[in-house]
């Protein structure tokens, strides 16, 4: 049936339509495994149990993290996908509850789906070891009379960290049975934990501490994670106490073949390539024609319905059934996914579609090839999903195909950065202010702090006498009381980076649906009343925005101009807490104050530039108190740039910075702000700040300044290879933006940055690229 | 930048009156009556009053509170064996919020128990969050001493709560763990959902107790009241609170007698159509039907309301129909379908009446036809059954009269 990966490939690379847009390929070689026999101290019971199951012996990552845990470290995994990690905290677990029936072990995964799918298959365990191990998922759809069982019977309770935060530690009284019997605490998919998201649930996990302090039990932590740079000092970050890490994985693989494709440019004055979505059917189609099962990716549930529909019909065509082509949504109950990985072993399903939700831990088994329509905004996603495809023996295909955005053109055109640098940092800030207060409420709700009492690495004290002076607490003798009628965790939502993102809404023939969501702070730049916002290289008219229900109607249309907003920010340095002075640059990060507003947009036409018109935007103001990091260079080192060509030097820069950070730090670029100064009020020099949107930062802005000159040297290795004439949204930004020179400004600007710096480091940044 | 002047502006102030931070530290001996009490966690505020037993509360002395036997209880669906109001405590808590979880407390605890010549409310009150210790350690003594706590909506709130309070305490104290519990909330219900929109304390007493309550403050202000109150230490704050918290206990032991002199109140006695007509139903629960039907009698005679008039007729035909007392049934079947010529299911039990009992085919075909061109009209969902019905009476006509 299957025709293999191989003669697809060949059928590929005979393709010259297919392979011109190739622009860079990439072997894994296959390798075996390296096993260790299943150790001795595991109950008999259980060891049957896995040799029922035809596990003979254990990938060294899984025998290395049981024998962590036996000796009572707290172990963060780090191998790739399917490579056997739910065994790595399922076996300790089951071993302790099997000698200790009262014991009890808390699962954290991000999403419910992911809790729902481990569930399922340890209840299938604990059916097989005699039923003795209770296993329930806590989450908002639990009904109520099930939730009394589950406190006091669940040896096992799976939920997320939202519900933990907001439906079980302020009701610990509640599970003291589990609390008071706590032995494991297992997050899986740590590396989700970061940014803002992150930075919450370190905290949530103080307060879980807190809490089975208050109890007398101390919880081995047991952590999995997708590869990330630095998963030692993240897993120290986020459960606040030293971790083992196991990243040599044990776990054979086959060869794995990887297609960067980049669509032909069909816009040239806006770099608008062909759709994404558009290139990625065809090249899933070649795929599943082959009979090769394929999993697609895309990057919202709506491009998973319409590429579902489209492969569809071109299949009907060729006469195969409705089923071939199957939509995999989270939602989706495990009979239901069972039923799809039958019929994909069948060979019935053929292919799978799917939003990137699904790149996390869910396994769907035997598919050979995986397509990835755009760039999923890390390196650490993006080998999840490209793992997706291809199990332990058999070769496998996977096709990166980018959109046109900087960050995707970024990926496209430096191979290297993403075969070579593995993966990304990430990073979290527990102590942001707004999160650390937030979550002291939380604690000081669930129990009095007494004085002296930590938080994580916090002292307190001061905080709290803050909030007492608030009159939110209220501290007698030696401890703070919660003093006010509201419950706090329903004020604080973990996962919003922004708390109040607007909704765009397509209303084009009448129907309304949901088709992006803009943050507060850009709203009134791109979805203005008469702002022509463009969405999957569609063009929508902003018919109107209501400003207070967060809302942006939107109409599909077809014209030849576009919209650009002048945003005036000011920019106010508050605090500066690091800076390094150099001859060239002088490079800092601190506190900042935003104040940004929108009065007009002008309407350019395409192809011409002309300015056909323009009108008044009048929204608030808006303001954010924030962390950023700022360079400036000294004005006589610029002096033979004329005003013109150094505004376009600033625009340049602060375009293409703006992307290279949110590669640099896993966020997305919308949660940075770029703004330059020519003569910034505060050095006196032409000036580039990036801003966090958090308020108070998560940390970017710090680690911007320690990757300053790395990010310049990206930067300016952007510029060189971008095959645009003279400026364009992948690069430096529009050449009505920038101006005809914009690329050689910026670049001369960048180099001059540059030029003096650390020769060492620059050869460094130098020698991987190059 | 220093962390509190950071704060300052990451989190400005509310403006709420942090100005008025008096300190009138008055002494609440004289307000609230009250006086400290030490125990081996410190010392908490007991305010003690007794109320003679010859004391009127609304309707009724809280001598004929204490001197009725309650044996009926158990008509509203709690089993009340044994039940004995000398070893009762009434409890009602006044907290830091309605929110719950364990960030809220009570700070106010109202105890009601009777005693040979008295009815006692005790009250035991922290005046700061340090003496919520020496507070449970008192209730839980009070608590120990009887057998049955009886609440108002203690199901769900009050009883939680102090568990959760009892919890994080650690004392080790079992608080009300093994008390049976009252919840007259839950029993009220029962009997007057009917006739309140509401069945709050408040409205209970306004409408069944002829309880008038002065000056009250509102539930909803208590927790602010009590936040002030530690702010400021204004004994003042707190009057109105702990006025409230008596008139709650007290209030609950007259409901306890009216809920158990109703219980028994024989139907010729019901001077109230709901009531009778919640006792009929509850007694049908209780496996009295034919008591039920006593009830149900006197509360047709009774009610004013066409829509209740007819609810009960339904009732009572129903369980007539069970008992198989179908000679009358009839009437009030009939009587239905005078009133409200459009009640299928009644004009349906009729149908099947005629047909199945009398074998009047010519009735009951007379009784679909019409019910049928009521159905067609308001298009029910029930046409169907009745033209159904309609085709095998007219076959059943046919085979009778065909030789």
């Amino acid at each position: 049936m299957s025709v293999g990966v191989e003669s697809v490939l060949q059928k590929i690379e005979s393709n010259p339509r297919f392979m011109n847009n190739v622009t860079f390929r990439h072997t894994i070689p296959a390798e075996p495994g390296v096993y260790e026999p299943i150790p001795d101290f595991l109950p008999v019971k259980l060891q049957e149990l896995l040799r029922r199951k035809g596990i003979e012996a254990l990938y060294s990552h899984q025998a290395a993290a049981l024998h962590e845990v036996r000796d009572g470290k707290d172990i963060v995994v780090v191998t790739p996908t399917a490579s056997g990690k739910t065994l790595c905290y399922n076996l300790p677990v089951i071993t302790t509850l099997l000698a200790n029936e009262e014991a009890r072990a808390l699962y954290l995964f991000p999403t419910k789906a992911l809790a729902q799918d481990q569930v399922a298959e340890l209840m299938v365990w604990s059916d097989e070891l005699g039923g003795k191990i209770k296993t329930y998922t806590y989450d908002g759809d639990t009904p109520g009379d099930a939730r009394i069982a589950i406190r006091s019977a669940g040896s096992i309770v799976v939920t997320n960290p939202d519900m933990l935060h907001s439906g079980i530690l302020p009701h610990h009284t509640k599970w003291m049975r589990l609390f008071e019997n706590l032995k494991y605490v297992v997050i899986d998919e740590l590396h989700i934990y970061r940014g803002v998201f992150g930075s919450h649930v370190a905290n949530v996990l103080r307060r879980l501490e807190r809490i089975c302090k208050f109890y007398g039990a101390s919880p081995q932590f047991i952590c999995t994670s997708a590869t990330i740079a630095n998963p030692q000092e993240h897993g120290e970050a986020l459960l606040g106490r030293s971790v083992t890490v196991i990243d040599k994985n044990g776990a054979p693989r086959g060869q794995k073949d990887i297609m960067f494709y980049n669509p032909p440019v069909v816009n040239k004055p806006l770099g608008i390539r062909r759709s994404s979505l558009l290139e990625a059917e065809a090249v899933a189609h070649e795929l599943i024609a082959a009979k090769i099962p394929t999993i697609v990716f895309t990057r919202s549930r709506l491009n998973t319905e319409v590429l579902v529909t489209y492969l569809r019909k071109s299949f009907q065509k060729l006469g195969e059934p409705h089923e071939t082509i199957r939509a995999y949504r989270g939602g989706y109950l495990p009979k239901q996914r069972r039923e799809i990985e039958r019929d994909l072993r069948a060979g019935k399903v053929l292919g799978v579609v799917s939003t990137n939700a699904l790149e996390l831990g869910i396994d769907i088994g035997t598919l050979q090839a995986a397509v990835l329509t755009g760039y999923p905004g890390t390196i650490a996603s993006t080998w999840q999903q490209l793992g997706r495809a291809g199990r332990t023996d058999q070769p496998s295909l996977a096709v990166l195909v980018a959109n046109s955005s900087p960050l995707n053109q970024f990926i496209i055109q430096n191979p290297s950065y993403f075969i070579d640098k593995g993966a990304e940092y990430a990073r979290i800030n527990p102590n942001n202010l707004y999160i650390l207060v937030s979550h002291l409420k939380c604690a000081a709700f669930e129990l009095p702090f007494a004085v002296g009492e930590n938080f994580g690495e916090v002292d307190p004290a001061e905080i709290l006498d803050y909030l007492a002076d608030q009159m939110i607490l209220r501290k007698v003798e030696d401890r703070w009381y919660w003093m006010s009628e509201n419950y706090p965790a329903v004020d604080v939502s973990l996962r919003s980076a922004s708390t109040e993102n607007f909704a765009i809404i397509d209303t084009t023939d009448g129907k309304t649906r949901v088709i992006g969501e803009i943050d507060r702070f850009s709203a009134p730049m791109l979805v203005h009343e008469g702002a022509i916002y463009i969405h999957e290289s569609a063009q929508y008219h902003i018919d109107k925005l209501d400003w207070d229900r967060q809302k942006a109607y939107a109409r599909e249309v077809d014209v030849d101009y576009y919209t650009d907003a002048n945003l005036d920010v000011e920019l106010k340095v508050l605090d500066v807490f690091e800076h390094e002075e150099l001859p060239q640059v002088k490079r800092n990060w601190g506190e900042v104050m935003v104040v940004a507003k929108t009065h007009m947009y002008k309407k350019i036409k395409f192809y011409t530039h002309e300015n056909i018109g323009w009108g008044n935007i009048s929204l608030p103001e808006q303001e954010l108190h924030t962390t950023a990091y700022w360079f400036s260079v000294p004005k006589e080192k610029v002096e033979n740039l004329d005003r013109g060509a150094l505004q376009s030097a600033l625009v340049g820069a602060s375009h293409l910075l703006g992307n290279i950070a949110s590669l640099e730090l896993m966020c997305e670029p919308s949660d940075l702000g770029v703004t330059a100064q020519i003569r910034s009020p505060f050095t006196g020099d032409p000036t580039v700040y990036i801003y966090e949107k958090y308020p108070g930062g998560v940390g970017f802005s710090e680690q911007l300044f320690e990757a300053h000159g790395r990010l310049l040297w990206r930067a300016l290795s952007i510029i060189k290879k971008c095959p645009c004439p003279s400026g364009c949204p992948s690069c430096v930004g529009p050449v009505e933006e920038v101006g005809v020179e914009g690329k050689t400004h910026t670049s001369w600007f960048l180099k001059g940055v540059l030029e003096h710096g650390s020769n060492q480091q620059t050869e460094e940044i130098l020698t991987p690229t190059e | 930048m220093d962390l509190t002047s950071k704060l300052r502006r990451f989190l400005p102030p509310q403006n709420n009156s942090d100005t008025d931070s008096r300190q009138t530290a008055c002494d609440l001996d004289s307000l609230l009556h009250g006086q400290e009490v030490d125990t081996p966690f410190g010392p908490c505020y007991v305010i003690e009053e007794t109320w003679p037993l010859a004391k009127r509360h609304g309707h009724w002395t809280l001598r004929e509170v204490i001197e009725t036997e309650y044996r009926s209880l158990d008509l509203y669906g709690h089993p009340c064996d044994n039940f004995d109001l000398h070893r009762a405590l009434f409890l009602d808590t006044e907290t830091t919020g309605l929110a719950g979880g364990t960030g809220t407390y009570a700070f106010l605890v109202g105890l009601g128990f009777f005693t040979p010549s008295h009815f006692v409310v005790k009250q035991l009150l922290m005046r700061d969050y340090n003496e919520e210790l020496a507070l449970l350690y008192l209730l839980d003594q009070e608590i120990q001493t009887k057998d049955t706590i009886i609440s108002f909506n203690g199901k769900t709130f009050d009883l939680p709560l102090l568990q959760t309070r009892f919890t994080i305490s650690r004392l080790g104290l079992a608080g009300t763990r093994e008390k049976r519990h009252v919840d007259l909330l839950h029993m009220a219900r029962r009997l007057w959902k009917q006739k309140l929109q509401s069945c709050s304390l408040t409205s209970l007493e306004t409408h069944i107790l002829g309880v008038k309550r002065v000056g009250d403050i509102p539930g909803y202000e208590i927790p602010g009241r009590y936040f002030e109150f530690l702010q400021t230490r204004d004994g003042t704050l707190l009057q109105d609170i702990v006025k409230h918290n008596v008139i709650d206990i007290v209030s609950m032991s007259t409901l306890l007698y009216r809920l158990q002199t109703t219980a028994e109140l024989p139907p010729e006695e019901c001077d109230c159509s709901y009531e009778a007509e919640a006792i009929a139903h509850l007694s049908f629960h209780s496996r009295k039907p034919r008591l039920a039907l006593k009830y149900l009698e006197a509360a047709a005679q009774l009610s004013s309301d066409d829509e209740q008039y007819l609810r009960i007729s339904r009732n009572a035909a129903a369980i007539l129909k069970r008992l198989g007392q179908y000679e009358r049934a009839l009437p009030i079947w009939k009587r239905i379908l005078e009133i409200a010529p459009d009640d299928l299911s009644t004009a349906e039990e009729l149908a099947k009446y005629y047909e199945h009992r009398t074998k009047d085919l010519t009735s009951a075909e007379q009784i679909t036809r019409r019910a049928l061109a009521v159905a067609w009209q308001s298009r029910s969902p029930k046409t169907s059954a009745l033209e159904h019905r309609l085709r095998r009476l007219e076959r059943k006509t046919h085979a009778r009269t065909a030789p």
